[in-house]
């Protein structure tokens, strides 16, 4: 994308000011975005992402620069611009480059870019048609497909040079249904790192079918009590309790400052032994999968929590510095805007032996959370909260009526001690994950799990 | 390549392959950012930016595309995306390039002052707020996000109908998270100030709020789960305000997605509420003199004594309806379709200060900040179940701060229940603000 001079000259501009390691991230994304409402398209759009971030380290001390100006003069300018944010005499010049090879993790058969936009549209008013016409109370369906080609390079002062290209495409289906004055919405919204021969082959009767029958069934919905009660959550997406409850407190972005409630506990149990959780970046063509990072380091599986000990936490570069500890292949950023730091990518728990049939047999009286929405954290106090899209009361082990309205709390690690039952059926949900480096895409997962005790929000009160 | 040559360039071109109307809009950014962590730069942000978004009618319908890299290679890429993007767009409906406004409102939302602050100055004030914050109090253990932020927008529309605007703006925000540890318990506060007056900024203050506010949360407390008579602060009211604001967009009325369709001229909140949207407050963050279709923007009222008066609309939106477009069409940024939303939106404060509308209550919870909001939310029914800070209030006092929360309840009728409204405006690093709030009732869970 940019010369192997030029962007010497960059790294060498960088570190004029006696930084002791500079970076470049160069990035040129192409996108599409289309949307389909009521069956009509309401917006096409295409679009280029070119820009190049550059960044220095002296120490403890972290500069990043970026610019959308690919001119030699405006890259020496924009480094020089980072390098005057330290103060000293050139220390070190860059490592002769050396490409590292190696082969994609993710095999994509169809570019995004190559496949003409008719036949995406037709995959989307296939899945429209079919939301549409799972109930006559369904009276709106909206579908988005998102794809993109990623193409990075990254280079470093230690000599690193490595390219990538990252190929995402996700399908999202949204349906409202309408009864009388009421009107509910269900979602699914499946993506992976592949192209689109995955939108082309997604077994669309089941994702469309899934969002009408969320929105239809939650008309039915009772107000979710509230109060402290057993929750049983199903697997996929149901991971987003431990992405927001555990897997933020883990990143060093919080863990290097001392300002996680995991930090300093490596070796100590942290949860009952039935919990492993994951975070693997090399699982083929899943959504949050990658081949390299963001700052050039391969992708791997790193186990977090093995049998309930607390055995890793997610590094990236920058942080390594600080916690003295190596980087785990988990620098991400949404864009050249943005540093990379440390984030997750495909997290799961492991899948333990339980079938998710006795979990429900063998609980009294509590809540089924079938699928979640999102969440969020404070990585600090370990805070949580999310909000449960669908949820079904259980009673005497059976699964009874249908609940709206849920918002679960709690506190991450207090909660983690409570996982009582892991079920065999281990599934992965797409999301898109909001952090200090932008928003990435991170798939979260679990088999179905049950936690003995969680307090839940819910509209009908005690 | 500059701009001007690429327009040049690109409309030749556009209309050599057919395109009758064309549109460019140009935005161009320049942030700096600083991050303190015990007394040394821990992060360091510079940064010049922009992007071009093309679109323009071809065949009578609209094409869309969009590059960051402007380059020759990039003219025929956007042409041959809008082209094709055009192609799959309905008959109807159809967006317009606009020729322009009978006249425009020359605000000035840049400021030189702001513009000529040195580096070194911001780096010291970041520095003085985490020096003064950590002195306060031997509970404070750390900082998170003690940064400083200064970002300056050049946004620039033209099209082939003789329309050419420009509009600048600048603002610099401070925020500091505080962590504050009181034996096994652990709180955080999260301050913040926006502004382009930086003369006008006080570190000792912005620390102290700081801290105060992570402070009053040590030795929380249960409370009996129910419903209570609930007061919301002005920030946490603008936050809950800014979930549902797309209710008011005509978009969202025509695609059905908002309650408040065929609720014009009826009431559909309390008669103490009006809700204006101003597009020229002058330390706004939604400030702007044209929206994004170049159309002049004004004062508009959405409700007006609890009646609701008024959509906002864009060009296509307003035809759709039978009226004049607001004013409110918005684009994300370059990369975005022109969409409906709000330029500065609020709540109409009224007299009383926070401590009076305490004063008033017999028992209920106020609270001070919400979280998952962006989940714990349904847009389109209005009901929401969201997890709150806050604390415990009893005959007209407040008591102690109370365990972790959610409240629930229906935006539409929270509007309805509202009983006071506070003095307090604020626009919490946003476009969307509120004064504190009174509400007649919401479910409270208490962890």
């Amino acid at each position: 994308m940019l010369s192997q001079s030029l962007i010497e000259d960059v790294l060498t501009a960088a570190l004029s000011t006696g930084g002791d390691f500079s970076e470049i991230f160069v990035e040129d994304r192409f996108t599409n975005n289309i949307t389909l409402r009521s069956s009509k398209i309401e917006t096409a759009l295409s679009g280029r992402d070119f820009g190049v971030g550059i960044r220095v380290f002296k120490g403890l001390q972290s500069v990043y620069a970026y610019t959308t100006d690919f001119s030699k003069d405006g890259l020496v300018k924009a480094a020089k611009n980072a390098a005057q944010a330290i103060k000293g005499n050139s220390v070190i010049s860059p490592a002769p480059f050396v490409q590292e090879a190696y082969g994609t993790l993710h095999p994509i058969q169809m570019m995004p870019q190559e496949v003409v936009k008719s036949r995406k549209i037709a995959v989307m008013k296939k899945a429209s048609d079919t939301c549409k016409n799972y109930h006559s109370s369904i009276s709106q369906v909206t579908v988005r497909l998102m794809d993109e080609e990623q193409n990075v390079l990254i280079a470093n002062s230690e000599g690193k040079w490595a390219e990538d290209k990252r190929v995402r495409s996700r399908l999202a289906i949204q349906a409202v249904a309408v009864s009388g004055n009421k009107m509910e919405t269900g979602f699914y919204g499946p993506g992976a790192h592949s192209g689109f021969e995955f939108i082309e082959n997604l077994n669309l009767d089941l994702y469309a079918n899934e969002a009408a029958r969320i929105a239809v069934t939650l008309l039915d919905a009772s107000p979710c009590p509230s109060g402290k009660f057993p929750v049983i959550i199903d697997n996929e997406f149901g991971g987003v309790i431990f992405h927001e409850a555990c897997g933020h407190g883990l990143e060093a972005t919080a863990v290097a400052k001392n300002n996680s409630v995991f930090a300093n506990r490596i070796g100590e149990r942290v949860a009952p032994e039935i919990v492993t959780y994951i975070d693997d970046g090399t699982i083929p063509n899943e959504w949050g999968s990658i081949n390299i990072d963001d700052e050039g380091e391969k992708a791997r599986k790193n186990v977090l929590i093995e049998n309930g000990i607390l055995t890793d936490y997610l590094i990236d570069k920058f942080n390594s510095r600080r916690m003295g500890m190596e980087s785990t292949g988990s620098g991400r950023r949404q864009s050249f805007r943005f540093a990379p730091t440390s984030r997750m990518t495909n997290t799961y728990i492991a899948p333990g032996k339980s079938r998710p049939g006795e979990i429900i047999a063998a609980t009294e009286n509590g809540i089924y959370a079938k699928y979640m929405g999102g969440g969020q954290v404070n990585p600090a106090t370990g805070d949580y909260n999310f909000a449960i899209m669908e949820a079904y009361e259980v009673k005497n082990g059976k699964i009874g009526k249908p609940l709206k309205g849920a918002t679960l709390i709690g506190n991450g690690p207090k909660t983690l001690q409570l996982v009582d039952m892991v079920g065999n059926n281990l599934g992965h949900g797409a999301g898109m994950c909001g952090s200090l480096s932008g928003s990435i895409p991170v798939n979260v997962g679990q088999p179905m799990i049950r936690v003995s005790e969680i307090t839940v929000g819910g509209t009908k009160g005690e | 390549m500059r701009i001007q040559e690429f327009q040049v360039k690109l409309f030749e071109e556009a209309a050599a392959i057919g395109f009758s109307d064309v549109e460019i809009y140009f935005e161009r950014k320049e942030v700096f950012g600083c991050q303190i962590f015990k007394g040394v730069i821990d992060q360091y942000e510079i940064a010049e930016d922009g992007g071009v978004s093309f679109r323009g009618i071809i065949d009578g319908k609209m094409g869309y595309a969009y590059t960051e890299k402007l380059d020759d290679a990039s003219i025929p890429f956007l042409l041959k995306n809008a082209k094709e993007n055009a192609e799959f767009m309905p008959d109807e409906d159809v967006e317009e390039i606009f020729a322009g406004s009978s006249s425009y409102e020359d605000r000035h939302f840049f400021s030189t002052a702001l513009n000529e602050v040195t580096i070194p100055e911001k780096i010291q004030f970041i520095k003085d707020v985490e020096r003064e914050l950590l002195a306060m109090d031997p509970r404070i253990v750390a900082t998170d996000y003690c940064l400083i932020r200064t970002t300056s927008v050049t946004k620039s529309l033209s099209n082939n109908k003789g329309l050419s605007l420009s509009d600048q703006m600048n603002y610099l925000y401070v925020m500091v998270e505080a962590i504050v540890k009181d034996g096994e318990e652990t709180k955080t506060s999260f301050e913040f100030k926006v502004t382009k007056d930086f003369q006008s900024l006080d570190a000792k203050e912005i620390a102290k709020r700081a801290a105060e506010e992570a402070l009053s949360q040590l030795g929380s407390r249960n409370i009996t789960s129910k419903d209570y008579p609930v007061l919301l602060r002005n920030d946490a009211a603008a936050s809950l305000l800014a979930t549902f604001s797309d209710n008011f967009s005509a978009e969202n009325t025509q695609a059905g997605l908002s309650s408040l369709k065929n609720k014009l001229g009826k009431q559909i909140a309390s008669s103490m509420v009006t809700i204006v949207d101003d597009p020229f407050l002058e330390e706004g963050l939604g400030s702007r003199n044209f929206d994004s279709e170049g159309v002049a923007t004004e004062k508009l009222t959405l409700v007006e004594s609890g009646v609701l008066q008024s959509f906002l609309h864009n060009l296509k939106t307003a035809k759709k309806d039978q009226t004049v477009t607001t004013g409110h069409a918005q684009k994300d940024s370059y990369k975005g379709a022109v969409k409906v939303g709000p330029s500065n939106l609020y709540i109409l404060p009224l007299e009383s200060s926070l401590e009076e509308l305490v004063s008033t209550m017999a028992e209920g919870v106020l609270i001070t900040s919400l979280s998952g909001l962006h989940s714990g939310a349904n847009q389109v029914s209005g009901d929401f179940s969201v997890a709150a800070n806050g604390f415990y209030v009893k005959d007209g006092k407040v008591h102690f701060p109370v365990n972790l929360m959610t409240i629930a309840g229906n935006f539409y009728q929270l509007l309805t229940d509202v009983e006071k409204i506070g003095s307090d405006l604020t626009f919490p690093l946003s476009p969307i603000g509120s004064p504190s709030l009174l509400i007649k009732s919401l479910s409270v869970t208490v962890e």
